[in-house]
């Protein structure tokens, strides 16, 4: 079988550039070497495969470069037209990560490569994108090395030859949300009296299936003077001007938008739409007044039932977009509706 | 309770004049066994076949498989309360048949799944491809209602399975167990360091094919109560139900409950096996939350330290199992709990009905739509009629090479809520 | 809680004609999914649910049939019960639809059975 041809994306701290001083290195493309943790990603393909180029880029320059980063990188790859493409493992640096995490996706999505990538469990990159590719659970540092490279290389083979892939137990990579079969050594009986000797014993153990975890939120107290208060309006429905000015994206978005409706009354066929993927926007675009309710709220305001309508309403589309991201959006926009006085918000979904 | 399990190999099971066990093999006089299944006069006729690991053989739609026993000493006898006279069970000494065992089947409804394959990937995921199968396969007699039909093939099974179990009574096992609980009291002393743990099973309990006894008793109707783990070695749960075969527990898992037996491994090691609670499945949404109320309130006064809950069937048990977890780790007695998945066919849907924080330790017998290709076999005991009818199968069911694409549902036992395989997911 | 007088919803002629004349029965044309949705509707009314609508085994979009109990009266919306039919509606959509294919025969089995399911809460029911 020939061999598979791989592409290695590191960071300038792997690729021996330096430290934090050089983490605004501009995006490389090194055809033909072979660099850092690549070594160590070669020995373990044997003769299943090997670095046909490796790319580097600084963390600061991916981050703060986005959009330019991911085009180039993404512009080398395809040139490279490797097997499969490898990012990391990048442990528990936060922007290695998260660059890791948006370029792996970037290429599987965008080129129909198959990608893979590790880090840490606790990486702000891991959350974001561990459902949307392989990603091999590592250690915390550095250290952690060897055994990143032992998971990674033989499940890069298996995704480069289209092979099946078995579970996360079994292949090492982040549970991603699909279930997937396999046998066990013991029976199931046996593993529940192990796991809860393991209970009693206070030790721990790993769950077979992790219940779903719901980020549950207290409401609010009612807001007791509604004829005076400030309302404002937020979506995930992907509610934007016609045109989606701001480019956000169908699914998994990156940001949020914020846009002014003073004096608008009614959103119209003309003048709104929805950017969300994933349900049939018909309706939305017909009248997306359905999903983003401006008309009622004037209406409202004019009966006096509310204080007022915020002049800004933020919107997102929530089809795929991680939980963390979505949280730092309203992290972000929160602060501004408080700042702007605003007594309550409507959240409306799809 | 003491109870001496002595364990008979079969090696082979083979038709013959007369019925006897010799050398480990079972000689089957089929006239006296089809005289056994025709004793109810609601069976018109019986077909009595047998399947062997690694044959080219399909059995369906099964409806039940039983392990055959016979009680040689103590009181009772197998099945109480359904084929011997209620006494209490769980004492004494019993002879099981090792190694294989009486298959019902017969189409009770025109959907009815329930596939065991001798060989192939099949044979892979039901554990009754391992088991040298004695199959028999009722007809009704015309214009019999279903409920009755099912009763007629139920007791049939049982009275078959008695049968072969009593030409065991004079043998010798190849093999004894013995299995003894204390009292509570015994108990506290006997083990004071020892953590205090009970098995909680959940008994399916609905309707027609969705319905297990208790020595007799329609398990809808019982209150949860507690059982010597021996006693199901006796027989003093059975199975009516096999909607959903996948995930339903046949009369064999009963007997041969892995929970049960994997606690006794532990017993007086590392934990104290103090007794087996058992509950049941209703419909009615009050009854669950009785049901799952009293299962706490025993937990608690048992003075347990942690319980083993298992569940039998699809959808809303779900929600029984989560009741039962959330309030018994409300009564501070840890919990680890034993489903299964319908995650869909591709993996990506949410694998349960219910789910809950407290449900923090969990074991799954693996995802149930998952699907799987069943070649063609040489032969086909019972019927493929209505093989396109059943859960997990379509009208492309049945390929041009004779195939069948099916999802793991179908196939008896394959995902046991019990943790009777080895099949997981994560 | 008054839970005193129960309505049956269902899509099962079976079940229509057994309990037509002494229960109080909404038998509506819909499938599986939709008669699910009918209670949603009614649970965000103020009804209370009384039987788990994935009863029995028989998976939906095996079965087209379904039959479940509601409180008469309406009260305050009961969180659980939204709950337990939302899950109920989301576990619809992991099965494949199969209900156009079946014979006479065989949907009268499954009538069958969806009415022992539900025979099997009434004497709970019918007790309060």
């Amino acid at each position: 079988m020939a061999k598979l041809k791989v592409v290695h994306y590191i960071n300038q701290f792997f690729a021996q550039i330096g430290g934090e001083e050089k983490a605004d290195y501009p995006v490389e493309l090194r055809v033909g070497e072979v660099v850092g943790p690549g070594l160590a990603m070669t020995q373990n393909f044997k003769d299943d495969a090997e670095i046909v180029a490796t790319i580097i880029c600084g963390d600061s320059y991916f981050n703060e470069n986005l959009e330019t980063a991911k085009a180039q990188i993404l512009e080398m790859v395809k040139e490279q037209a490797p097997d499969i493409f490898i990012a990391g493992p990048a442990f528990n640096a936060g922007r290695y990560g998260v660059a890791c995490g948006t370029i792996a996706a970037a290429v599987q999505e965008e080129l129909g490569i198959p990608s893979l990538t590790g880090m840490y469990v606790e990486n702000p990159g891991a959350d974001m994108f561990k459902n949307q590719v392989y990603m091999v659970s590592t250690k915390n540092s550095a250290a952690g090395m060897r055994d990143a490279v032992k998971k990674m290389a033989p499940l890069a083979v298996k995704l480069g030859r289209g092979e099946k892939i078995g579970s996360s137990a079994e292949e090492g990579y982040m549970p991603n949300g699909v279930r997937v079969n396999f046998f066990e050594a013991e029976r199931g009986s046996q593993r529940a009296v192990k796991m809860l000797i393991k209970k009693l014993a206070g030790k721990p153990y790993v769950t077979e299936f992790p219940m779903p975890d719901f980020d549950r939120v207290d409401p609010n107290p009612a807001v007791k003077d509604l004829a005076h208060a400030k309302i404002a309006l937020v979506t995930s429905g992907g509610i934007v001007p016609k045109g989606n000015p701001d480019h956000i994206e169908s699914s998994s978005a990156s940001h949020y938008g914020e846009y002014d409706i003073t004096g608008v009354m009614d959103l119209t066929e003309d003048t709104y739409e929805t950017a969300h993927g994933g349900y049939d926007p018909v309706y939305a675009n017909e009248d997306a007044d359905r999903v983003l309710p401006v008309d009622v709220l004037r209406d409202m305001e004019k009966e006096g039932i509310i204080g007022e309508l915020h002049h800004l309403f933020y919107t997102t589309t929530g089809n795929g977009t991680a939980v963390a991201s979505a949280k730092a959006f309203a992290d972000e926009f929160s602060k501004k509706l408080v700042a702007d006085g605003v007594d309550a918000v409507i959240l409306t979904s799809t | 309770m003491r109870l001496e399990m002595g364990h008979i190999y079969i090696k082979d099971i083979q038709f013959a004049a007369e019925s006897k066990i010799e050398d480990g093999i079972l000689y089957v006089s089929e006239e006296a066994v089809k005289a056994v299944a025709l004793e109810d006069e609601k069976i018109k006729s019986v077909s009595f076949d047998i399947a062997k690991p690694g044959e080219s053989v399909r059995i369906t739609p099964v409806k039940d498989v039983i392990e055959p026993r016979v009680k040689v000493e103590g009181r009772g006898g197998i099945f109480p309360g359904v084929i011997s006279k209620v006494d209490t069970v769980g004492e004494g000494k019993t002879y099981a048949l090792k190694g294989m065992a009486v298959v019902t089947a017969g189409k009770i409804v025109g959907f009815q799944e329930g596939i065991i394959d001798m060989t192939g990937p099949g044979a892979d995921y039901t554990p009754f491809s391992k088991t040298l199968n004695l199959v028999m396969v009722c007809e009704p007699i015309d214009g019999i209602k279903q409920h009755e039909y099912e009763k007629a093939v139920r007791f049939a099974g049982f009275r078959v399975a008695t049968y072969i179990g009593e030409l065991a009574r004079e043998l010798t096992p190849d093999e004894t167990k013995v299995y003894e609980t204390c009292t509570i009291k015994e108990g506290m002393e006997k083990y004071p360091d020892l953590p205090r743990v009970a098995y909680v099973q959940m008994l399916q309990s609905q309707g027609l094919l969705h319905d297990t006894y208790v020595y007799g008793v329609d398990a809808k109707k019982i209150v949860p109560t507690i059982l010597s783990p021996t006693e199901i070695m006796d027989g003093a749960i059975v199975s009516g139900n096999c909607v959903s075969a996948c995930d339903k527990n046949p009369t064999y898992v009963h007997l041969n409950n892995p929970v049960v037996h994997d606690l006794f491994e532990q017993h007086g090691k590392t934990l104290n096996f103090v007794c087996q609670i058992i509950t049941n499945e209703n419909v009615y949404l009050a009854d669950k939350q009785r049901s799952s109320d009293w299962t706490a309130k025993l937990c608690k006064m048992l003075d347990l330290d942690g319980v083993i809950v298992s569940q039998e069937g699809f959808g809303n048990p779900d929600t029984d199992l989560i009741m039962n977890c959330k309030k018994i780790e409300a009564e501070g007695v840890k919990t680890v709990i034993i489903t299964d998945e319908y995650a869909g066919r591709d993996g990506k849907s949410q694998s349960l009905a219910d789910a809950d924080q407290a449900a923090d330790a969990v074991v799954t017998g693996g995802n149930a739509n998952q699907v799987v290709i069943l070649p063609k076999l040489d032969k086909v005991i019972g019927t493929l009629d209505y093989v396109t009818k059943i859960a997990g199968a379509s009208e492309e069911t049945l390929r041009e090479d004779g195939s069948l694409e099916v999802e793991l549902q179908v196939l008896t036992g394959a995902t046991n809520e019990t943790g009777f395989n080895k099949l997981s997911a994560r | 809680m008054n839970r005193g007088k129960y309505t049956v919803l269902t899509n099962n002629p079976l079940v229509f004609d057994k309990l037509e004349k002494t229960h109080e029965v909404i038998y509506l044309e819909t499938t599986y999914e939709g008669l699910l949705r009918e209670v949603r509707d009614r649970i965000h009314e103020g009804h209370l649910l009384l039987t788990h609508p994935l009863s029995g085994s028989v998976k939906p979009n095996e079965t087209p049939y379904k039959s479940v109990l509601i409180s008469t009266e309406k009260e305050e919306v009961d969180a659980s019960s939204i709950a337990i039919i939302e899950n109920a509606i989301n576990s619809c959509h992991k099965f494949q639809d199969k209900t156009g294919t079946y014979g006479e025969k065989v949907l009268e089995d499954f009538q069958l059975i969806d009415w022992t399911l539900l025979e099997s809460g009434l004497p709970s029911a019918d007790f309060w």
